[in-house]
């Protein structure tokens, strides 16, 4: 399958992603727009490890609080949060490494349950550490321009996260067609064929689970910078590692388009929902958006980029 | 593939504008005046919301209305100032979280065009909101976020009238100064207890310093995740400290787990001293009963001050009517005195010009007999902090919670020390 | 020496607790492969069955064969309807669609119930009983005695009877099992009921200690989880002596640690029990 396709419609994206941060004027759109760039790029780099690599990990929000944390840290102490990128990113890569290596030799849902316990050990560990701010988090100062990585409209973070959004569907492009990309598909096909064919299951594992916490890292980054306040809940609770794997699933695990898709509907229906329903403080929202994932779960459980994959497949007549 | 991906594409950004325009309102008839509020509307704090809501939209028709009460700009049919123009709430979810709660108040900025914002309950939605006004220059009236941190910001735009931890810590020590003034209580060693979240340790911190100023022992202190199902270690730790009193954060599934510890396990204390959320929730005494009585909580509000403001149980009975007959409490209380402060400052103004509503807000003074609220004033400090405002202390006597302090508000004299656990 | 006893107590109830909540998800995860994450929210809606109950005057005696049975058919009726639709799809399908119903449980509840706290007046079994220097409530020791007694049922349940028999076949060996002639989609559907059925009686139990609200089932859950897969999955008597483990550590952490840090020593244990021993305690494979 070759790449093109794929890198017309990322340049298609970029392009009116451009648009739309040069055009728009709406702070509301461009936050829309915003976020759902960064619940892809979060979705995209769980779909690395639990997806193409087939660990199913339900606490990826502790990298994306690496990132968080690292440019909150930086800021407090006068440094500029573009080092945050770096710092967070190598946190990030090396708590991956540190808790991957023991964990990912695990099955199925052991390792699943080991991801909830390590997370829930970072959480803690930031709620209790003063110098990571305790409860209480930090709140980065206002500030403005390219070097404070803070502006006063919508339009510079959406270039940013479209920057971060275009980088990380590169490296899933290229990941899909390098040897890393065939083996972690054929460990996920069929373990022991693998192994007997030489591919190390655990360094694979742990390349493309440190590469995942990086790009995670990065978008956590980003986060802080927009919102100006993180804090546990926000950044490291079990609440976000689940919607992110939500938006993975939903989308298709392990496909390319799969992350976005699910980005997508993850906001325009979060968003729709709320607005429609929300007032009352009934649920409702949560109501449909879980009926809409038993229904996907159930029907259509290859998510939404899976099952048109499939159909296209199926299509044309290739063997699956 | 790239037709269907790309239609696909143009839809979704079709969509988002939908959305993002859908909120734009048409053309109101002149004059009317709007107010943003955030709140959270969905999410875990919805309930809370809701009543939220209903109080300020209460506050909304009262100043519109025509019926007078002693209240700053009720029942003069709008802002006199300006026309009468009527003020008209617009409302934003939070969903109780920070990163909305930007998105919330940004929405109301720049779509609705708000002249004011009001919000958000929880602290940390009140954080990024806040930093949204301060951004656009638009005031921000705090009425219910207890975070201490919140005013020492160095904002300009950023106004709380409620009482924020420090206070109420302060309170339980002014409390206990008082008891050993008139009753001759003796107090040496506390323990703190409080969850290890937002709420619980900015409350065990203020109580720490607190204690630490008024020369108390701190005997232990405890903090605890909230979601914890045992307490069995923290009992223990409590028992082992022997403290006098306990103060306490805690919300109700722990408080509970506490109170029945400390009964089962013969912690006998002087006092415990908590601080409002699960210590008043209807569903302490409820699962108590008995055992409940003689804890001290502080709270923020209380119907018992109706011989301050006569509006007190006439303002209650009409949220009651709006609202599932649940009576006005504490949160409902200074939402709506919330608006009314926000009301006055932009009557006084006489300008919906940010500017003018700021320098009317840095110039409020409303002498507490005019609010709902057991507060002295409400003035703001320079951080942008009420200076005027206290908290009082209620102590469960008889299956009810009845105010004993401040003590020219008190319906009933303390019980001191609290009754020894019923075997 | 008098708060090491009421700890060792306090952690060894504690654990049966968390047993209680346990062992019906590892009866499903041994029978079909399931981790059903929803298991918190089956709790829930138990408690508020329980809570109505008693509302109506129906004490926890009657009430929890009660609800234990409503569970158990609306476990069988989940089944029917959704988890195994789940289970003729890929792997993560029972992941992530256990996770929907999570949501729309809770969702579920607090539209229609609210988000308040519910609870009864006055709950029965509050006193405090004394021996020697142990002092605990009457409450927790029933919930104590339920939880042996609920593993007990469970596990001769198992091991004696026919549709237990099948059970344990079709968790040792799906493929053989059905050529053996049992019926796959029968024992699984009664395995889920029954599995709702103990969280079932979880619930009854529990909602004396605890009051309900749509996300009480949570923490429960996730200790649940980890309990399940320290004790191995599948193992009943793995998920009861997992379960005092994780009490244990979790009170003698919470007084020599600190409370705040009192799970730490939990998820460790989990991490370290399941990289030197990946079946878990007492699991099988």
């Amino acid at each position: 399958m070759t790449a093109r396709p794929h890198l017309y419609a990322l340049g298609a994206i970029v392009v009116l992603g451009l648009l739309a941060a040069f055009g728009l004027r709406e702070a509301v759109v461009l936050d829309l727009i915003f976020t759902l760039l960064l619940y892809a790029v979060l979705g995209q780099s769980w779909n690395w490890i639990s997806g193409y690599a087939g660990n199913i990990s339900f606490g990826h929000a502790i990298f994306f609080g690496c990132g968080a944390y690292a440019s909150a840290l930086c800021v407090t102490h006068g440094l500029t949060p573009w080092l945050a990128f770096p710092a967070g990113a190598l946190t990030a890569a090396a708590l991956a490494l540190v808790t991957g290596f023991p964990t990912l030799g695990l099955r199925g849902h052991y390792f699943s349950i080991a991801t909830i316990a390590v997370a829930a050990l970072v959480e803690t560990f930031a709620r209790t550490t003063p110098w990571l701010g305790k409860a209480n988090g930090f709140e980065l100062p206002i500030a403005s321009g390219w070097a404070a990585l803070q502006f006063p409209q919508k339009g510079p973070y959406v270039v940013l996260a479209l920057a971060l959004f275009a980088a990380v569907q590169l490296a899933t492009i290229a990941l899909e067609r390098s040897r890393l990309g065939y083996y972690l598909r054929a460990l996920r096909a069929n373990h022991a064929a693998a192994a007997s064919v030489g591919i190390d299951e655990r360094r694979c594992k742990l390349i493309a689970f440190a590469w995942s916490a990086a790009m995670a890292s990065a978008a956590g980054v980003l986060y802080a910078q927009y919102t100006l306040f993180i804090d546990p809940p926000s950044t490291l609770a079990l609440a976000i590692s689940i919607d992110i794997a939500l938006i993975g699933v939903v989308g298709g695990i392990g496909t390319l388009w799969g992350p976005a898709a699910g980005a997508l509907v993850y906001v325009v229906l979060a968003k729709a929902v709320a607005l429609r329903f929300g007032g009352a403080g009934k649920g409702y929202d949560l109501v449909i958006y879980g009926a809409i994932i038993c229904l996907i779960a159930a029907l259509r459980p290859y998510g939404i980029v899976g099952t048109i994959v499939d159909a296209i497949r199926r299509r044309r007549g290739a063997l699956a | 593939m790239h037709a269907r991906r790309l239609s696909a594409l143009l839809a979704a950004a079709f969509a988002l504008a939908a959305i993002g325009g859908g909120g734009a309102t048409p053309a109101a008839e002149p004059p009317e005046i709007v107010i943003g509020a955030v709140l959270p509307l969905t999410g875990p704090l919805a309930q809370t919301g809701s009543g939220l809501r209903t109080a300020q939209v209460l506050a909304q028709d009262l100043v519109n209305g025509h019926v007078s009460y002693p209240l700053p700009l009720v029942g003069k049919s709008g802002l006199p100032h300006l026309g009468h123009a009527r003020i008209r709430i617009e409302f934003a979810d939070s969903q109780g979280k920070p990163d909305q709660a930007r998105a919330a108040a940004e929405q109301l900025i720049t779509q609705q065009h708000v002249v004011a914002l009001i919000g958000t309950y929880a602290s940390s939605t009140t954080a990024t909101a806040s930093q949204v006004a301060e951004r656009y220059g638009i005031p921000f009236l705090n009425p219910d976020s207890s975070a201490p941190g919140l005013t020492t910001r160095g904002l300009k735009w950023f106004f709380r009238t409620t009482p924020h931890d420090g206070t109420f810590a302060e309170n339980f020590f002014q409390f206990l100064a008082d008891l050993k003034k008139t009753k001759n209580v003796a107090v040496k060693r506390i323990a703190i207890v409080g969850e290890d979240g937002l709420f619980g340790s900015g409350a065990s911190d203020a109580e720490e310093s607190g204690a630490k100023k008024a020369g108390y022992d701190i005997a232990t202190r405890v903090a605890y995740t909230a979601t914890t199902s045992e307490v069995n270690a923290e009992v223990q730790k409590v028992k082992a400290a022997t403290p006098d009193i306990i103060m306490q954060a805690s919300y109700l599934p722990d408080a509970l787990l506490y109170m029945r510890g400390y009964k089962q396990q013969g912690v006998e204390v002087k006092a415990i001293l908590a601080q409002d959320a699960g210590f008043i929730d209807p569903g302490f005494i409820k699962a108590l009963g008995a055992d409940a009585e003689g804890v001290f909580t502080r709270e923020v509000f209380s119907l018992d001050i109706k011989h301050r403001n006569q509006a007190v149980p006439l303002i209650d009975q009409l949220f009651r009517e709006r609202f599932a007959g649940k009576p006005l409490d504490g949160n409902t209380a200074r939402d709506f005195m919330g608006v009314l402060v926000l009301a006055d400052a932009i009557d006084r103004a006489g300008s919906t010009k940010p500017d003018a509503i700021r320098a009317a807000l840095v110039k409020t003074n409303i002498p507490g007999k005019l609010t709902l609220m057991p507060w002295n004033r409400i003035h703001f400090d320079a951080t942008g902090q009420n200076d005027g405002g206290a908290g009082i202390i209620e102590q469960v006597q008889d299956g009810k919670y009845e105010t004993v302090w401040p003590f020219d508000v008190a319906v009933r004299p303390v019980i001191w020390p609290m009754p020894a656990w019923k075997r | 020496m008098n708060t090491f006893a009421q700890l060792l107590v306090g952690g060894l109830l504690t654990g049966l607790v968390f047993a209680l909540v346990a062992v019906g998800l590892t009866l499903v995860y041994g029978v079909m492969d399931v981790v059903n994450f929803a298991h918190g929210e089956f709790l829930m809606l138990a408690m508020y069955g329980a809570l109505g109950l008693a509302l109506l005057g129906i004490g926890p005696l009657l009430g929890l064969p009660l609800v234990a049975i409503a569970l158990f058919l609306f476990g069988i009726v989940v089944y029917r309807v959704f988890v195994r639709r789940l289970l003729a799809g890929p792997p993560e399908a029972t992941v992530f669609g256990t996770f929907g119903l999570l949501v729309l449980l809770q969702g579920v509840a607090q539209a229609t119930l609210t988000s308040d706290f519910q609870s009864v007046s006055n709950p029965p079994l509050q006193a405090t009983l004394r021996f020697g220097p142990i002092a605990l409530s009457q409450a927790t020791l029933v919930e104590g005695i339920g939880a042996l007694v609920l593993t007990a049922v469970l596990f001769a349940f198992v091991e004696y009877t026919e549709t237990g028999r099948a059970m344990r076949a079709l968790a040792e060996d799906r493929v053989a099992a059905t050529l053996m002639g049992i019926d796959v989609q029968r024992v699984n559907g009664l395995a889920f009921g029954i599995g709702a059925a103990c969280v079932g009686a979880a619930g009854s139990l529990l909602m004396l200690s605890y009051p309900v609200y749509p996300t009480a089932g949570a923490p429960f859950a996730l200790t649940a989880f980890v309990v399940v897969a320290l004790g191995g999955f599948g193992s009943i008597q793995g998920a009861l002596v997992g379960a005092l483990l994780v009490g244990l550590l979790e009170v003698f952490g919470g007084f020599y640690l600190a409370p705040e840090l009192k799970l730490v020593p939990v998820y460790v244990a989990y991490l370290a029990v399941v990289l030197l021993r990946p079946q878990g305690l007492l699991g099988r494979r």
